[in-house]
């Protein structure tokens, strides 16, 4: 057992090694610092662990049970078996090999990755803590990497068995017949639409008025009449009261079948429990970390990813993760990307990038926008998905400043969005460049030239909203 | 974030400076616009101003050094902007809840994934992620730089524009402007600043003037007439080389007392908010106001003789005329009665002019009616030279470049800063007698510039 009075030193500290940290990690040591990387559960966070990738990994299972249980139209005609505990094997084969790819990364670049829990006890010193005892790290500086964590309702008290969160819908070690998800938002509709395509009977139940409420309603209506299409019932505007032997009570008394209970409601910064008092730094009500554009806390201490605010996304964290390096590096640094594009794997797939029209309205700029349906698209009929949209929003200047799009394989398109608005391209420079044929991605410059007055494969032009 | 101010291209052909004097120190406040150091360059002695206010963290480099362009001289942690910098001012033990909510709400929480923020504070500059990194790096906003691409878009180019402007002048570097060669014909960038962003919009005058230097002797082979502003010249210097018996007087002066008089009023102007005027007070104002107020004490030189010979005209107002070149050639623009006007109203309108003449929307009227000229060669280097005079006029007066030389001062050997003077007149009417105790009054005012509070 280790003391811990004589402090070992490292140059730079990076508290968990999600998405955000071990980027941090890596690029602290590229530029020549010495980095200890600090993690609590796993190497990768919640983002390779429990998150984006078993749950992506969820989701091509489904789709390939589904595909195949509904090929007739395609004169395909099968009947799936599924194998659970394949399925749960792949999913953490998937996981296993990702991160093994991180260690290696992080190996190979000589960072030091200590397993346990840091707290600060001094504003230059840390206190790691795991099975074996406790030892004390002084670093020049810090970056807290620190990530989030399920939030839990008082009402529907996550057991791990018959309540689980998002985490333990994701390892369920067999197919429960019924479902209920609570919470409608992105990780509850991707978790229960794969459930649905599994055979499972899946119960959204959302607090707000409609499923996704924090994305673009034009989106989310397509995905809800999927989600109908796929038996999943979606009751909105109610919350879970309490949980049933048998089921689910709803505030309104409503009783719903729920053979087990997803609680996907959102997430909490794990700002408490690092002891951030001891570095003079106090978390918001909230628990976020109020820091400057070049993610600085204080002079040697930097937070990224789901501390601070903004999206907890895992490539929101990477990107700050380069700017606390560079900015802990002397550089200077911010911050400061036009937009950090989302993408929803549901049914179809949503990738928001930008302003909506009404955004752009409540942020006074004059906009004009086009919903370019992918029903004249040749990809998207051909996957038998052609109910979605292509949707661009361009300034009076004619520059692209949202591209919202609701179909199949769109989540590939976000990053050619992103590229565009944050290079501030127009939209005749958007036309002009050439997209392939037969793609989904021709939509894009469809709606762009729907956009100027000037569509091509639509008969009558029709407005954006 | 801490802002890196580097030392800035000031302009064709200059790569390098000399850190002559620091005027602030680790520590200091600064206001924007607040003079941090004199450099010197190949081609004058120049203060930089403060792109921002804040607090001067570090000065890079000692007086004495000459550093190249980009070199960063000073790191300021700017005063009042978002984050970090008040941030990281608080001491990492002490409790930063006392210190209030420094950083106001992100505008993207709460709101989704899509808007990263920015959306609550309207329209945010367009500009692609490297310009963006660039213009942290050089401490520009973003918001004060208008944009040349498609749609309005900032490029990169726009952002080095809003640091260093080309030698073409601008608003606020409109002390560029009259660091002109009578000669060669190279407009000869002088005071740099890192001009306050605000003044790089769309109405910066002359910024679209097409600079001189890179086409500077160059001329394709062959017999080509001549043209324009050059016939002008050209038909004018014939005149005066083959009518006007020149005679030249070369001095040197220690320069000193008139640099020291210049920062210091530019300071003062500084001080009082006054930062256009205290742009375009350069140590030619103070030259030419010299040469103005001296002029009415020696009415033969402020004259001309006849186009025949036979007359002398001398002149009641003062109308100074200050070579300027231009890209079309050199011209000559007048400062009325530059005898009666202050200090601040002598350095607008030479600015004023000088910018109209690089823009070519100087009026015919300006052009005219001069009765003595002044050339600035020496913003090109040179020592001395044998400037002709203007016909219509009896006189010219050259400054050339200003260096430390050893001057000898009490019996000793030491280092000044001295201004050469050449004074070419026409001897019909001015002896040397008259030409040197004219230029010896001159080189009086330049050594003790208080002698211009003796009237205006």
């Amino acid at each position: 057992m280790v003391v811990g009075e004589i402090p070992e030193s490292t140059g730079v500290l990076v508290i968990g090694a999600g998405p955000g940290g071990y980027v941090a990690a890596l690029r602290a040591a590229a530029a020549g610092k010495a980095v200890t990387l600090v993690e609590r559960d796993a190497v990768g966070g919640t983002c390779l662990n429990v998150g984006c990738i078993p749950s992506k990994a969820l989701i091509a299972a489904a789709d390939r049970f589904h595909q195949a249980d509904n090929g007739a139209a395609y004169g395909v005609l099968a009947e799936p078996q599924l194998d659970w505990m394949a399925l749960q094997a792949y999913l953490r084969r998937s996981v296993a090999e990702l991160t093994a790819g991180v260690n290696q990364l992080l190996s190979a670049a000589r960072v030091n990755v200590l397993s346990g829990t840091a707290r600060f006890v001094s504003p230059t010193r840390v206190a790691v803590e795991d099975a074996h005892g406790l030892r004390h790290l002084e670093f020049d500086d810090c970056i807290l990497a620190a990530g989030s964590r399920p939030l839990e309702l008082t009402a529907v008290a996550v057991d791990g068995a018959r309540v689980v969160d998002s985490t333990g819908a994701l390892f369920l070690q067999e197919r429960p017949r019924s479902v209920t998800v609570i919470g409608g938002g992105y990780i509850g509709v991707e978790l229960g639409t794969a459930l649905a395509k599994l055979g499972v009977r899946v119960t959204i139940v959302e607090r707000a008025g409609r499923i996704l409420p924090e994305l673009d309603a034009a989106l989310a209506s397509v995905v809800a009449r999927r989600l109908a299409q796929l038996g999943v019932a979606v009751r909105t505007g109610r919350s879970a009261d309490t949980v049933l032997d048998d089921g689910l009570q709803l505030d309104d008394g409503s009783v719903l079948e729920a053979e087990r209970i997803v609680v996907a409601v959102g997430r909490v910064p794990n700002s408490d429990g690092l002891g951030l008092d001891h570095a003079g730094v106090r978390p918001r009500p909230d628990g976020r970390l109020d820091v400057g554009p070049d993610r600085r806390l204080a002079r040697h201490l930097f937070a990224i990813g789901d501390l601070t605010d903004g999206p907890g996304l895992a490539h929101k964290a990477t990107a700050e993760a380069e700017v606390a390096v560079a900015a802990l590096c002397g550089e200077p640094a911010a911050f400061d990307p036009v937009v950090i594009p989302a993408v929803v794997f549901s049914d179809p797939e949503i990738a928001t990038v930008g302003l909506t029209r009404q955004q752009a309205e409540d942020a006074g700029v004059a906009s004009r926008s086009f919903r370019f349906p992918l029903a004249a698209n040749a990809r998207a009929r051909l996957d038998g998905d052609a109910g979605g949209h292509c949707e661009m929003v361009v300034d009076d200047a004619g520059t692209v400043i949202g591209v919202h799009l609701v179909g199949p394989h769109v989540s590939e398109l976000a990053g050619e969005a992103a590229l565009a608005i944050e290079m501030a391209a127009t939209v005749e420079e958007l036309t002009a460049v050439i997209h392939p044929h037969p793609t989904v991605s021709e939509s894009l410059p469809e709606a762009g030239w729907g956009a100027i007055g000037r569509a091509l494969h639509v008969h009558r032009r029709r407005p954006g909203r | 974030m801490t802002l890196r101010f580097a030392l800035p291209d000031v302009g064709e052909g200059l790569h390098e400076a000399e850190i002559v004097r620091w005027l602030v120190g680790p520590g200091d406040v600064v206001a924007r616009d607040q003079p941090l150091v004199e450099i010197l360059t190949d081609k004058a002695q120049v203060e930089l101003p403060s792109p921002a206010a804040g607090t001067v963290r570090l000065v890079a480099i000692p007086e004495g050094t000459v550093v190249p362009v980009g070199t960063v001289l000073v790191e300021i942690d700017p005063a009042g902007t978002v984050g970090s910098p008040t941030v990281a001012a608080v001491p990492a033990g002490s409790a930063r809840a006392e210190a209030g909510p420094v950083v106001p709400a992100s505008p993207g929480r709460g709101v989704p994934a899509v808007a990263a923020g920015g959306v609550a504070d309207g329209p945010r500059p367009k500009a692609s992620p490297s310009t963006r990194r660039h213009a942290v790096h050089l401490g520009v906003d973003l918001r004060a730089v208008q944009g040349s691409g498609p749609g309005g878009r900032i490029l990169r180019s726009d952002v080095d524009a809003a640091v260093s402007p080309a030698p073409a002048p601008t608003s606020s570097a409109a002390s560029v402007s009259y660091d002109s060669a009578g000669q060669t014909g190279q407009p000869a960038p002088v005071a740099q600043a890192v001009p306050a962003p605000t003044s790089v919009g769309p109405g910066s005058v002359g910024s679209s003037a097409p600079r001189v230097a890179p086409l500077l002797g160059q001329h394709p082979s062959g017999t080509h007439p001549l043209r324009g502003i050059r016939r002008l010249t050209a038909a004018a210097m014939t005149q005066s080389w083959s009518t006007i018996p020149h005679i030249t007087g070369m001095d040197e002066v220690d320069a000193t007392a008139l640099l020291d008089a210049r920062s210091r009023l530019q300071r003062t102007l500084a001080d009082r908010g006054d930062h256009e005027a205290a742009a375009t007070l350069t140590p030619l104002v103070l030259m030419a106001a010299a040469v103005a107020r001296t002029l009415r004490r020696f009415p033969l030189v402020n004259a001309a003789v006849s186009a025949d010979g036979t007359a002398v005209t001398v002149y009641d107002e003062v109308n100074l005329g200050i070579a300027v070149a231009t890209p079309d050639g050199l011209i000559v623009p007048v400062i009325r009665t530059a005898d009666r006007l202050d200090l601040v109203a002598l350095a607008t309108a030479m600015s004023a002019v000088a910018t109209a003449a690089r823009a070519r929307t100087i009026g015919a009227d300006t052009l005219r009616g001069g009765t003595f000229t002044i050339t600035n060669y020496g913003a090109l280097g040179g020592r001395f030279a044998t400037p002709l005079i203007l016909p219509g006029q009896a006189g010219i007066m050259g400054f050339g470049a200003m260096r430390e030389r050893p001057v000898v001062l009490d019996g000793t050997v030491v280092a000044r800063r001295t201004l050469p003077v050449v004074f070419s007149a026409d001897h019909r009417i001015i002896d040397g007698d008259l030409s040197v105790a004219f230029q010896e009054a001159v080189l009086a005012v330049v050594a003790d510039p208080l002698t211009l509070l003796l009237g205006v």
